[in-house]
């Protein structure tokens, strides 16, 4: 089965250990998708990924991979 | 908790606590058509019809303005909980048609308080379904992704 998965949490750990209301804020979402995100239990938009990827100043690439 | 679920679980419980007082307040008067008859009664009841969904409206809408508070996930899952609204709607007004036939089949006419009375239900269902759909779809959300 196809899925998405995400660098999240350790790209916040690499950004000074970023706080998930710091990247909520600064990608427009709530802390509780961050939080969803972090678990695995939610798959963002493309414009919601492109936000959380521009937050961290990466490509999109580099938060999130396509695993088969 | 996400302030959407949040504002939810307090509609939810203000629904409530609205509906068991309206059906008290039925109950202490004895007789349904105790509406037609009391004047004060109806304006109480007018009053909560109104008061009712303009805190529901202010409720969500203080929620929806601010975008820090309500992102894509909270829409999806607000989104969903309008087949659960949709369905409580439905089997309500299908509620009141079944019984208000059979109770009413031999006087062939239906007592117009029931009118408003359908009308109130069909308010509170509604919004306490969508609170509903709301808090399930969280608890789905967090539970299966």
């Amino acid at each position: 089965m196809a899925r998405i998965i995400n660098q999240i949490r350790r790209l916040r750990f690499d950004h000074g250990e970023m706080t998930q209301e710091e990247l909520a804020q600064r990608a427009g979402c709530t802390r509780q998708t961050i939080i969803a995100l972090e678990q695995g239990k939610y798959v963002p938009s493309i414009e919601l990924a492109f936000k959380i990827a521009k937050a961290f100043g990466v490509s999109l690439e580099e938060v999130f991979q396509y695993e088969e | 908790m996400a302030p959407l679920q949040k504002r939810a679980l307090f509609t939810l419980i203000i629904g409530v606590a609205f509906a068991i007082a309206l059906i008290v307040v039925f109950i202490l008067e004895g007789d349904i058509t105790a509406f037609n008859q009391e004047k004060a009664f109806r304006w109480i009841v007018y009053a909560a019809l109104i008061g009712v969904p303009l805190t529901y409206l202010i409720l969500i809408d203080l929620t929806l303005r601010k975008p820090t508070q309500l992102d894509e996930r909270d829409r999806l899952i607000m989104q969903r909980s309008g087949r659960i609204q949709w369905l409580a709607v439905i089997f309500s007004l299908a509620a009141w048609m079944i019984i208000l036939t059979e109770v009413y089949q031999e006087q062939r006419q239906v007592p117009v308080v029931f009118l408003t009375l359908i009308f109130i239900s069909t308010l509170i269902i509604s919004i306490l379904a969508q609170s509903l759909g709301i808090l399930i779809g969280y608890w789905r959300a967090n539970r299966n992704g």
